[in-house]
């Protein structure tokens, strides 16, 4: 019981928190934007709500009814209209400022987003939590959450400047009509045992939620297309939607009753209550006690009127600003999210050696190590192959050596220093890398390459040659634009899209272009037929003669021609040695070399049976 | 200009989107259709009301000194209805309303789903088509039901304008006539604006199309290695920052624009029209010719205010968002409305043993591509053989087993299963005989089972027997329940790249049909899962005919027959030593490829 309270009060302050960190953010990336946003709000429902239908209304009637000449009416009409001037005027100046500041916004808090999301540990991709937080802080932007707390903080504040005005004045008029608007305190009540429920009811609704977002995804992206139309998948799906749908229905239904009554509570004693008693007194005096004004009549039933709907656009805008909170909160979070790859000083001078000694690790949340105590070395200027079963551990070895993770025990020596030692950006410099799942983005071909931006005719000369190294020349040249073509047609009509093996050619040209150390190659080769395999493989191995290079591959004929053959088994590593050398030891490289080069040999044996 | 293309053929005026959606939604859920315009305007018209006719019913009432009770009776009256409008809206709300809105939700994406599984696999290699239609209504089908919310705003203001119109009518016909007089000179200009706002969004959502791609980037997961270590990063944020500006550019010349003819429009209507011209009109018929009383002033005063803001809304805010929403329902409707080219033939195929396959002299081009992928292709197979598809990337064999399986239709020539042309069996009879492993192959956020057998329903044995005859031999906690990714579960089991193509490998085993299509099954197969692959295919599947792709000439080997493939055709056939014996491409790819195991 009372852990629950705790948590419950840690929630509200958090809210409270997110509030305010939503307000420093906005402020910070587009200073003054809140103000204006509030001034619109301001200059529209003060205006309308208080100077113009109450307090205006209130001198005119007040000059009828005290026979005022039509000189001086005139006079007062001038006067509303001359205010009206200034309030419009105020209101469209305010909203071109703020809207404008909101496209700045979107710039500048997409580019901390940015920085923040290449700053955090690669590890982090692979953390759902993280990733959560990282996508309702995006949707802050793309689904205009932003924009939402804007205007609704605005009204709220406007509102309750607003509502303060109004009730000042109904109390001017007569004071025991605070005594009856004091009931809409059981608002604040009612409301808050709403919003519990509430919660509680979303938080019950979030994995159907979720099961419906899935369903969606399968349903309409392209990779799903083949699988829902050559199987029965499509009804796992719609039934998963079905009966997330179902699930739904029993929780609002489960709560509708307890959230209709409190929020019933809320509106009577809230709203109608205060409104209908009110009427109700103005009513008997100006009627039955004839003490009240015709204007003052007037006037409190208008600002009752007006006053109801400030309450019920206050309630609304305070109900979205906690919603909108928590997307604020989630941006928090991601921005605080701990980064444990922690950068060093060092500058990483030309690669010598590396060495792995004792490395242990283990992916965060994962309940098996994924490697034990690895050691090895490369020295300066050596062809390695890393061999392997799936799951062995070979692209955890990458990973590790490219500081996306880092060791749990033991340490990876660059050139006899620990690498958590140097900056992280100097360090992968000296790398080339080319990923299984490599990608290309929607830049030019040569921006591709190079991965900036092509400055004059040197860079171009790169750019062709390295094209030409990795095999895509031949594609490129057909291109009208030639290596100026924007890859991929997402914004750019005259962009091409290529085939998966051209992809890949492009992305291994980006190591052609480039001049590193080390090359590491995760098979860079899986998209290619053999022969444009076989050139890509010449070639790689005329790029990097004077280099160090790190291959893997599950097509043994790269070990073959290395310095030396790594074999990983289980997280460690369980043979070395040249090629030559782990033949002659006849042990698991040898069995899955032999596997792989049966179908291969000359007339071989065959498996035929 | 190839926009137009996509555009539908016929498009809706926006009363007719606007019509049919809610016929739509009136269909899934009457009630909630009804109810939700009922409701709304008993929540807001009481108010206004009181704030127009009750107070010139009062204070009329007692400047004539009239009966008190027949007063105390119309407060009593107004009271009743604004409170009654104030609790009805929470429990309609609560009890009904959100509830039938799920049921709705269930109805419009049911339909939706069923026309997105059923598409022609051709409209997802339209990169425009999958951008503007499936991404789009990805996106938005959800916001479609809000159609009710502004149908319900919609017709509330009318109901509202009209009465309180009425009123000011019925007090002095001319007060009114000025008032509509300033709406009606106004409205091309609020015609004007309204474009103009559409306009901006267009041309802003335009350029923020390529600001979100950049998001996008760091966003997934796929390009964060990438991003890491080719130091692209400062590339990608100044292209973000450039396109970004555009967007504030955009935005500025438009905001400027914009906000200059609110500024002209609210002014003369509101502070000229309605304070200005109206205010001294009734000022004088009320304090120089007395014609007006002290309620009818108020009335007219308050009255100008609502009847501005309803037309307001009439004319300039409802028509931007009905014109938006229109867009979007005239999507949909041309989605749902697409035919599809691969139709059901008349016949039922059967799925029992295996007969020939053979294509006669079959071409295919992809839409919008001049060259043939596939230009003259016959070729057969019998019963039981395990054929190979190889040849260079883009030679056409993925093509060859897409029209197998009639994920397209033959532009030329004829595909025949027994002495069935395909085309004259149903979609889903013929498509039922195949189990086919793709290159892209998915793994579903469900269990075991599920995705072995793609099925609710699945037989626990034989998904286990499929897992092993794959290769599979992960442990699984909770047997063919485990649940696999963690999309919904965060114990779901996380798979290597080897262990969910075994999981797509088994679907192949598990499957009781004739013919199995892999497509590159060992692409992510260390080599002793393989070999151990290309064995259990042969023994495994003995009663199956069998057709696959590989890039990795070993694999292929065994098969009881090669087709290598080039720009389409078929060059060599037959089976390894035959090819090896001929001499020709076969055997030098093959032997590019054995250099080094041979060395």
């Amino acid at each position: 019981m009372r852990k629950e309270k705790t948590k419950v009060k840690k929630d509200k302050f958090e809210t409270f928190k997110n509030v305010f960190f939503a307000l420093k953010i906005i402020n910070k990336c587009a200073p003054r934007m809140l103000v204006a946003q509030m001034s619109v709000q301001i200059s529209f429902w003060f205006f309308t709500g208080f100077v113009k239908d109450v307090l205006f209304l209130k001198v005119l009637l007040d000059l009828i009814t005290s026979g005022g000449t039509f000189k001086e009416y005139v006079l007062l009409v001038l006067l509303l209209v001359a205010s009206e001037l200034m309030a419009t005027a105020i209101n469209c100046f305010s909203d071109y400022y703020a809207s404008v500041k909101w496209k700045t916004f979107y710039k500048k808090l997409n580019d901390m987003i940015f920085q923040k999301a290449v700053a955090v540990d690669m590890g982090c991709y692979e953390n759902p939590e993280f990733y959560d937080k990282y996508k309702r802080a995006t949707e802050i932007i793309t689904e205009d959450h932003v924009a939402m707390f804007a205007w609704q903080f605005s009204n709220i504040i406007a509102g309750s400047l607003t509502g303060i005005f109004l009730v000042g004045y109904v109390i001017s008029i007569d004071p025991k009509i605070l005594l009856i608007l004091v009931v809409s305190v059981f608002v604040l009540f009612f409301q808050s045992i709403k919003g519990k429920i509430d919660v509680k009811k979303d938080k019950e609704m979030t994995p159907h939620k979720r099961s419906k977002d899935y369903v969606k995804r399968t349903v309409y992206l392209r990779e799903y297309s083949k699988d829902m139309r050559t199987s029965d998948i499509f009804g796992v799906m719609h039934s998963r939607f079905k009966n997330a749908i179902e699930h739904n229905r029993e929780i609002i239904k489960k709560y509708g009753w307890k959230i209709a009554f409190f929020e019933t509570m809320s509106g009577f004693f809230g709203k109608a209550l205060p409104v209908a008693v009110t009427y109700i007194y103005a009513a008997f005096r100006f009627i039955v006690k004839k003490d009240l004004k015709v204007s003052d009549f007037s006037v409190i039933m208008t600002a009752m009127s007006n006053l109801k709907d400030v309450f019920n656009d206050v309630g609304d805008a305070v109900a979205d600003v906690r919603k909108e909170a928590e997307y604020f909160g989630n941006l928090k979070a991601f921005f605080e999210f701990p980064t444990t790859v922690i950068n060093g000083t060092r500058q990483a001078d030309e690669l010598e050696s590396l060495e792995f000694k004792n490395v242990c690790f283990t992916y965060p949340g994962a309940d098996s190590r994924s490697l034990t105590d690895v050691n090895l070395k490369i020295e300066k200027g050596e062809t390695v192959a890393v061999v392997g079963k799936n799951g062995a551990g070979k692209t955890t070895f990458v990973k590790l050596l490219l500081r996306f993770y880092d060791c749990d025990s033991g340490e990876i020596l660059y050139n006899g220093i620990n690498i958590k030692e140097y900056d992280i950006e100097s360090l992968r410099k000296r790398f080339a890398t080319v990923f299984q799942d490599y990608k290309v983005f929607a830049l030019t071909i040569g921006e591709n390459v190079l991965c900036r931006e092509v400055l004059g005719d040197d860079d171009r000369v790169i750019v062709d040659r390295a094209l030409r190294s990795s095999g895509a020349n031949t594609c490129v040249e057909k291109l009208p634009q030639k290596a100026e073509t924007v890859l991929t047609r997402e914004f750019d009509e005259k962009g091409t899209g290529l085939s998966g093996g051209e992809q890949q050619k492009i992305a291994v040209a980006r190591m052609f272009a480039k001049d590193f150390d080390l090359a590491v190659l995760d098979e860079p080769s899986s998209a290619l037929d053999p022969v444009a395999e076989y050139k890509m493989y010449e070639s790689l191995v005329d790029a990097t003669k004077e280099k160090t290079v790190i291959y893997i591959s599950h097509r043994l004929s790269s070990a073959v021609l290395s310095d030396k053959v790594f074999v990983f088994d289980g997280g460690t590593i369980s043979e070395s040695g040249t090629h030559r050398e782990l033949m002659e030891r006849d042990g698991e490289y040898c069995e899955m070399f032999t596997l792989q080069a049966s179908n291969y040999k000359k007339g071989g044996e065959g498996e035929q049976q | 200009m190839k926009k137009l293309k996509n555009k539908a053929k016929t498009t809706h005026s926006t009363i007719s989107n606007i019509f049919y959606m809610l016929k739509v939604m009136f269909k899934i859920s009457p009630v909630l259709v009804v109810g939700e315009i009922i409701q709304h305007i008993f929540s807001t018209l009481p108010g206004r009301l009181v704030s127009v006719i009750g107070l010139k019913f009062i204070i009329d009432e007692v400047e004539k000194g009239g009966d008190s009770s027949k007063m105390v009776l119309g407060i009593v009256l107004m009271v009743a209805v604004i409170v009654f409008g104030e609790v009805s809206t929470s429990v309609f709300f609560e009890l009904f309303v959100h509830r039938e809105r799920e049921k709705l939700d269930y109805g419009i994406q049911s339909m939706f789903y069923k026309k997105a599984a059923s598409l022609d696999l051709q409209k997802y290699d339209d990169p425009e088509y999958y951008a503007d239609f499936i991404l789009s209504i990805e996106n938005s089908s959800n916001s479609i039901r809000y159609v009710v919310s502004m149908v319900k705003g919609y017709i509330g203001e009318i109901v509202s304008f009209l009465t309180i119109a009425g009123v000011i009518f019925s007090i002095d016909p001319i007060s009114l006539l000025i008032v509509l007089g300033f709406v009606v000179a106004f409205i091309p200009m609020g015609r004007y604006t309204g474009n103009l706002q559409l306009k901006r969004r267009e041309q802003i959502t335009e350029k923020h199309r390529k600001g979100d791609y950049f998001a996008r980037v760091f966003y997934l997961p796929d390009y964060a290695g990438e991003i890491r270590t080719n130091g692209i990063f400062p590339l990608l944020r100044k292209r973000f920052n450039e396109s970004a500006d555009e967007v504030v550019n955009t935005q500025k010349r438009f905001a400027g624009k914009l906000d200059k003819l609110f500024f002209i429009q609210d002014f003369s209507i509101q502070a000229i029209g309605f304070v200005l011209v109206l205010g001294i009109y009734i000022g004088y018929k009320t304090i120089v010719t007395g014609e007006m009383s002290m309620g009818d002033f108020v009335a007219t005063f308050n009255g100008a205010t609502l009847i501005g803001g309803s037309i307001l809304y009439l004319t300039v805010y409802s028509v931007r968002g009905f014109t938006e929403q229109s867009k979007m329902i005239e999507k949909c409707r041309s989605f749902l409305s697409e035919k599809e080219k691969i139709k059901d033939g008349g016949h039922i195929a059967e799925c029992n043993e295996p007969q020939v396959i053979s294509l006669n002299n079959v071409s295919f081009s992809y839409e919008g591509n001049e060259n043939d992928s596939l230009n003259g292709v016959s070729l057969e197979i019998k019963p039981y053989e395990k054929v190979a598809l190889v040849g260079y990337n883009g030679a056409g064999k993925t093509t060859l087993t897409n029209l197998l399986l009639r994920l397209y239709d033959v532009k030329a020539g004829e595909i025949k299963i027994g002495d069935r042309d395909i085309r004259d069996e149903t979609v889903e009879s013929h498509r039922n005989r195949f189990a086919a492993v793709f290159q892209d192959f998915q793994i579903f956020s469900a269990s075991v089972g599920e995705n072995v057998a793609l099925s609710k329903n699945f037989d626990e044995q034989r998904v286990l027997k499929a897992l092993e005859d794959a290769g599979f031999d992960k442990e699984l906690p909770d047997g063919v329940n485990t649940v696999l990714l963690r999309e919904f579960d965060d114990n779901g089991m996380m798979l290597s790249g080897g262990e969910q193509q075994k999981i797509a490998i088994a679907r192949a085993f598990y499957k009781k049909c004739p013919y199995v299509i892999l497509d590159e099954p060992s692409a992510n197969l260390d080599p002793v899962s393989e070999y151990e692959l290309n064995h259990a295919m042969m023994t495994k599947a003995e009663d199956k005919t069998v057709v696959f792709i590989s890039h990795r000439l070993s694999t292929t080997k065994n098969a009881d027959r090669i087709f290598m493939m080039e720009n389409g055709r078929i060059i060599e056939s037959g089976t390894h030593d035959e090819l090896m014996a001929l001499g020709g491409k076969y055997a030098e790819m093959f032997n590019m490829q054995a250099e080094k195991y041979n060395a």
